[in-house]
């Protein structure tokens, strides 16, 4: 029997269609759950518009990442190099994947724990972190009795690898391995260059912060999307003939794909990294160690789907109101916005050419933490914070065909704008107002010497395991 | 391993890498890790896949992205047909200086795997890392079973490749065994 199609609007893709097999998931209170998980954490805060949830979110994933799939195996853009990595487009296989990339892209975001990355690190047991969550969803007795109903039945292995990516199966030894087509379908939905996840949540945050220029051109991009050889990555390699197929965008694409890189750095500069955000995500992680019992937060499956951001915005407001409560005073912060403020910025290197000279380096990640240490010592552990981003990672390098279609270069050597990109500030030493302009103050007198002490305190105490 | 130890073996593994005529790619790199590991048993605190080309790091390559926000390491394109070359910066020769005693206990098998590898290609590098991950995986398995395993998961190697490449696995393995002490 054909499987009907139903429909949803969507801010940033008009129209969602999913069919009888998806919308089970979607009605599942696993996925239910995400409509309780905001995309941003406390983001609203700051820029009040950005009250947008993981689940509007994770649809506009299934959206995108169908779409992609559907370019990439169209006849027309399968070359001859990477053919034989690729399914028939007119045989089962090919449906198979395109209904597993859809459901992987759908289920990527159901182990967020409450408030999303805000509150992750720190707040889960050693060797856990969402994504394993996630795993074990995929895996669930609620999960299988929905992919076993589905004709062919859904790997749940092959759901999870595609959800996850190698990167976190990697990172969680989860001891499976990625065909180089599965390797190309996990970058759909979770690649840093073109995936689906980060094409939906750059075009919706940048929507609903109202920040305009984390906006792209996603049609074009998404219309010159395919797999092609991998370019030369030296000047031994002589052609494409030993090479693995990856995902990569037609010369006509580039300029959007560097749309894509500038609004990505927009997005980072003005929303992600945002000094405000970093002190509001500090208040948050500072009050659910306090509030949780045991100060993280639940692994097993039940534990985990039987919380979201209610139940942690009612804690708060609690705790703000109750002196004796965990958690109160950055509760209180939260509900009164008394936030901290930044008291340093990591300072960049200059850009006129002593960027190589001793004494002008510009500050590591490691030094404004080294620096937040130092202020949190003299000033008090709950009045200074370190804040920055859970990770930073630079955009890859990604491959572009000629418009010939005979050949793939890397965007590095066509790119000025992928060269040039800049890095946006994200370290910061954040103190309590009161005493913000002191430790700015101390930080600024006292920099160099700090800075001096700390190096060679690290490397000492690294080498005193080395013999 | 402590991350400041991790970021000087990589700068110092990066220069003798170059310094032995490698491209320095983060194919090199990723590659040259994991032999390292292997056959060194210098264990610079990554997990290893198979993955595209072979044995690969999603772990390396976000502390390469990160060592190159540090300022340890930049990343250059001399010629737009190739992919970029990782080099050493100030502040990464700077840090390899700063660690003597960790410089002195692994600089010699940096060496070693520089020596070795500094000279080949990305091609010949994936063939040999992949050839060590199968003898890793089928251990007691024969030179042909290894090879035969290798060009299933990379169908674009020769078996005859795949054989030679084995056979430098176990040259390189007996190389180690005969040049250390049990």
């Amino acid at each position: 029997m054909a499987k009907r199609l139903h429909e949803v609007r969507d801010a940033i893709h008009v129209f969602i269609e999913f069919d009888d097999d998806e919308r089970l998931i979607i009605d599942s209170p696993e996925f239910q759950r995400l409509r309780n998980i905001h995309q941003l954490a406390l983001t609203y805060d700051v820029y009040p518009g950005a009250s947008h949830k993981r689940f509007e979110h994770s649809l506009g994933v299934m959206h995108l990442a169908g779409r992609i799939y559907d370019v990439i195996t169209r006849p027309d853009k399968i070359s001859d190099p990477v053919r034989a990595t690729m399914p028939d487009p007119s045989q089962n296989d090919h449906r198979y994947w395109r209904t597993v990339v859809r459901m992987a892209a759908l289920c990527h975001d159901l182990g967020h724990l409450p408030f999303s990355h805000a509150a992750e690190d720190e707040l889960l047991p050693d060797g856990v972190d969402h994504e394993l969550i996630t795993w074990k969803i995929v895996h669930s007795d609620a999960m299988l009795s929905i992919f076993n109903a589905i004709t062919p039945p859904v790997r749940a292995d092959d759901v999870g690898k595609l959800a996850l990516g190698p990167r976190k199966a990697e990172r969680l030894r989860l001891g499976v391995g990625f065909t180089p087509w599965e390797a190309i379908l996990a970058e759909v939905i979770v690649g840093d260059s073109f995936g689906a996840d980060r094409m939906d949540y750059l075009l919706r945050d940048s929507l609903h912060t109202g920040v305009r220029y984390g906006h792209f051109d996603h049609e074009r991009l998404l219309g010159t999307l395919r797999v092609m050889p991998e370019p030369a990555r030296e000047d031994k390699e002589l052609d494409e003939s030993g090479t693995e197929p990856v995902l990569g965008c037609e010369r006509g694409g580039l300029q959007a794909a560097e749309q894509l890189l500038l609004a990505r750095y927009f997005m980072f500069s003005q929303v992600y990294h945002h000094a405000t955000r970093l002190a509001y995500n500090t208040h948050l992680k500072d009050f659910l160690k306090r509030w949780l019992p045991g100060g993280t937060f639940p692994v097993d499956v039940a534990g985990h789907l039987a919380r979201d951001d209610s139940d942690v915005l009612v804690a708060i407001k609690q705790a703000a109101a109750d002196r004796e409560a965990p958690g109160h005073d950055p509760a209180r912060r939260i509900v009164t916005r008394d936030h901290f403020k930044v008291a340093y910025e990591k300072r960049a290197a200059p850009k006129d050419g002593r960027a190589n000279d001793e004494d002008h380096h510009g500050d590591t990640p490691a030094d404004v933490e080294a620096l937040a240490r130092a202020a949190a010592n003299r000033f008090g552990e709950d009045l200074v914070a370190y804040g920055a981003p859970p990770s930073r990672k630079r955009p890859p390098d990604f491959a572009v065909r000629s418009r010939d279609g005979r050949t793939s270069e890397w965007a590095s050597g066509l790119s000025d704008v992928y060269l040039r990109l800049p890095e946006s500030p994200d370290a910061y030493v954040l103190a309590d107002a009161t005493i913000r302009d002191d430790v700015r103050r101390w930080l600024n007198d006292n920099r160099e010497t700090l800075l001096d002490e700390a190096r060679a305190a690290k490397i000492e105490e690294s080498e005193k395991g080395v013999s | 391993m402590n991350r400041l130890i991790q970021e000087a073996l990589v700068v110092g593994l990066a220069h003798r890498l170059h310094a032995n005529g490698s491209w320095t790619g983060e194919t090199h790199l990723q590659k040259a890790a994991y032999l390292l590991s292997e056959l060194r048993d210098v264990d610079l605190g990554f997990n290893f896949i198979l993955y595209k080309h072979g044995p690969f790091s999603f772990g390396l390559r976000d502390e390469i992205s990160a060592m190159r926000g540090e300022e340890l390491l930049d990343s250059v394109v001399p010629n737009p047909r190739y992919g970029a070359q990782l080099m050493v910066t100030r502040r990464g020769q700077d840090l390899e200086h700063q660690l003597q005693k960790t410089m002195q206990r692994y600089g010699p098998d940096l060496d070693w795997i520089a020596e070795k590898l500094g000279s080949r290609g990305v091609m010949d590098l994936e063939r040999l890392a992949t050839a060590m991950w199968m003898t890793r995986e089928h251990e007691g398995a024969s030179v042909r079973q290894r090879a035969s395993a290798l060009v299933r998961v990379k169908p674009h190697i020769t078996l005859e490749d795949a054989i030679e490449a084995v056979e430098e696995i176990d040259a390189l393995l007996g190389e180690r065994s005969t040049a250390r002490p049990a």
